[in-house]
């Protein structure tokens, strides 16, 4: 948007980025965007935006195919093979993923920034790297699910509508994030 | 008067099935502009060298209580109709600690490991094997989890319901902590600036 | 700077200025509804032409042994009523105080009294108020303890109806009831049943009673 007003010049927080072929949007531009698709699934929909219930979703099908007994006697399971529109693969969160998908691949292919390549700091051993990557998926998963919600359903959704649980969480969130960063400095600095 | 539009029944859960495709390319498209998708520039955030994710999400979060809050004040929208997730105070407080170290050691949180893996980074789809996983572990542990899990229900509660202030007080509150988080983040850049570019 | 010919704010301060201003705004106004309600007639008129706003004592002993969550059943009678007995899971809201009874609009409403009389009135007030399900359990307690806690079986009843009888006398048992067979007309020789006390163990208040608000969570 608008790159070449003078204003944004002045906000350029992506120095680092120069030799990636596009510099990422205003942060704040990229925000009031983010807000404003949040807010059209209020006013439609009445809910907020989310990830991880997606995955929820998939995990209780796949485990549902391996043990369909176990799975239906599972309370947590069986809550989210109860949703959906006739079909437990078609629930709203995962019709909403897919869009993520689509929509990330649009805006990556535009920036010119779509790319195999796999994200980590320039000292970090590539095993390392995908087995923390895996691990802290885990943790997310798991987490995500004690807290009801990831960054995007909790965060963001329950932010904006000045939920109580939502705000505690996401003080967690960062407060965890920075008490371990130095830790694992050395897989992104 | 006659918003949201789903709840109103204006649409039908097929059709709401599209919407959620829709929005979620929106969702999508925003996170890769604003250089969500990298788990790179994510983590920069607990380096103090790149506070984007702050940023845009806190510019999302105001965004959108400001606009839900005048919808609702000319009347357009029912704003209690829009979902309220229940607050559950210590399992939410201790989930959110779980997500933070995980941000930090996998580099992505669910929604933006989708761009990522979108825009072809294949550690992301690692993460998101990850996150099953844990969902998985978290699925099977479900019965000894329980009561912590239903611990400390306090109800679909907000804060202007906590606090006992007006919402719209509240409201004011959150953008000026925003804009003073903003000014902070601006400063903190500029202090902890890496002095050499790496790519 | 001073004069605002010369001042060209960037972007970032016309957003930053944009929030200010709107947040500032936003200190005298709500966005709640007040109790001044605006109703669509026809809209009410229709949901009851249509029954819709039915719940038959039947249906909620279903729910309540399936140990459903996603609804709320309110006793609007008085507190002395309420003690001597109330339908498991219901909570005591006395009239006067419906209007400012915490509930969603969007939840599943279930409302009752002795005969039916204050629930359809209850019923007028929270559809005025906007609730988007609101629901009569029809024919009051006095249906709930007719159907559920005291079903007879008439002595002359068919195969049919004995077997039906037995699906009501499981209910009526889980229910802290008496099911019983008469000898004749219904309500003849009906004695004096005590009725159950209202904290049994039924449908217990457990956690999962709120499992299925999460529906729409992350």
């Amino acid at each position: 948007m608008s790159s070449s007003s003078p204003a944004l010049t002045a906000v350029a927080t992506d120095e680092a980025d120069t030799t990636r072929p596009a510099a990422y949007m205003n942060p704040y531009l990229a925000g009031v965007g983010l807000g404003l698709v949040l807010l059209a699934a209020f006013v439609v929909m009445g809910r907020g935006l989310g990830a991880s219930g997606a995955f929820t979703s998939l995990t209780a099908i796949a485990v549902e195919a391996v043990a369909p007994e176990h799975t239906r006697a599972n309370e947590f399971y069986a809550g989210y093979l109860e949703r959906g529109v006739g079909h437990p693969l078609k629930t709203w969160l995962l019709f909403e993923v897919l869009g993520v998908l689509v929509g990330g691949f649009l805006s990556g292919a535009l920036a010119g920034r779509v790319g195999r390549r796999i994200e980590k700091g320039p000292r970090a051993a590539l095993g390392t790297r995908l087995a923390l990557a895996f691990a802290g998926g885990a943790l997310m998963g798991y987490g995500a699910k004690l807290a009801r919600g990831c960054t995007s359903g909790q965060a963001l959704s329950g932010g904006a509508v000045l939920n109580v649980g939502s705000w505690a969480f996401m003080l967690m969130v960062f407060a965890g994030a920075y008490a371990l960063a130095w830790f694992v400095r050395r897989q992104w600095t | 008067m006659s918003a949201p539009l789903f709840k109103y029944g204006l649409f039908g859960d097929e059709i709401s099935l599209i919407v959620a495709f829709v929005i979620g390319i929106g969702f999508g498209f925003f996170l890769e502009r604003a250089g969500l998708g990298s788990a790179r520039k994510l983590t920069a955030q607990f380096y103090l060298t790149d506070l984007s994710v702050f940023k845009v999400m806190f510019t999302a979060i105001v965004t959108a209580m400001l606009g839900l809050f005048y919808l609702s004040w000319a009347g357009w929208v029912d704003i209690s109709l829009v979902y309220l997730s229940p607050t559950y105070l210590l399992p939410q407080l201790a989930g959110g600690l779980l997500l933070g170290l995980g941000f930090v050691i996998g580099g992505y949180c669910p929604g933006t490991s989708v761009v990522a893996v979108s825009t072809g980074a294949l550690d992301a789809w690692l993460y998101l094997a990850g996150v099953m996983a844990g969902i998985f572990v978290f699925g099977e542990m479900f019965s000894s989890i329980g009561p912590f899990f239903y611990a400390t229900d306090m109800g679909s509660l907000t804060i202007p319901d906590l606090i006992h202030l007006p919402y719209g007080v509240v409201v004011l509150g959150v953008v000026l902590l925003a804009l003073g988080g903003f000014a902070g983040a601006g400063w903190v850049e500029r202090l902890f600036a890496p002095p050499s570019r790496e790519s | 700077m001073k004069r605002p010919f010369s001042y060209h704010p960037t972007m970032n301060q016309l957003l930053a200025g944009g929030a200010l201003l709107l947040g500032a705004l936003a200190v005298f106004g709500s966005p709640y509804r007040g109790p001044v309600a605006r109703v669509n007639l026809r809209e009410l008129a229709r949901d009851v032409g249509v029954e819709a706003d039915h719940v038959t004592a039947e249906q909620l002993a279903d729910w309540i042994l399936q140990q459903r969550a996603d609804y709320r059943l309110l006793d609007l009678r008085d507190e002395a009523a309420w003690s001597e007995y109330h339908i498991p899971g219901a909570e005591l809201v006395p009239m006067a105080k419906l209007i400012d009874y915490p509930l969603l609009r969007n939840e599943t409403i279930v409302l009752y009294s002795d005969g039916g009389i204050h629930a359809a009135q209850g019923w007028f007030l929270l559809e005025a108020a906007g609730h988007k399900s609101v629901a009569l359990l029809l024919g009051g307690l006095n249906a709930w303890k007719d159907e559920i806690l005291f079903p007879v079986l008439a002595e002359d009843a068919s195969a049919e109806q004995r077997a039906a009888f037995e699906r009501a006398r499981f209910v009526s048992e889980h229910f802290g009831g008496t099911p019983s067979v008469s000898g004749g007309t219904l309500e003849t020789d009906r004695t004096p049943t005590p009725l159950p006390k209202t904290d049994m163990p039924v449908a217990p208040a457990t956690p999962r009673a709120r499992k299925r608000k999460a529906k729409e969570g992350c």
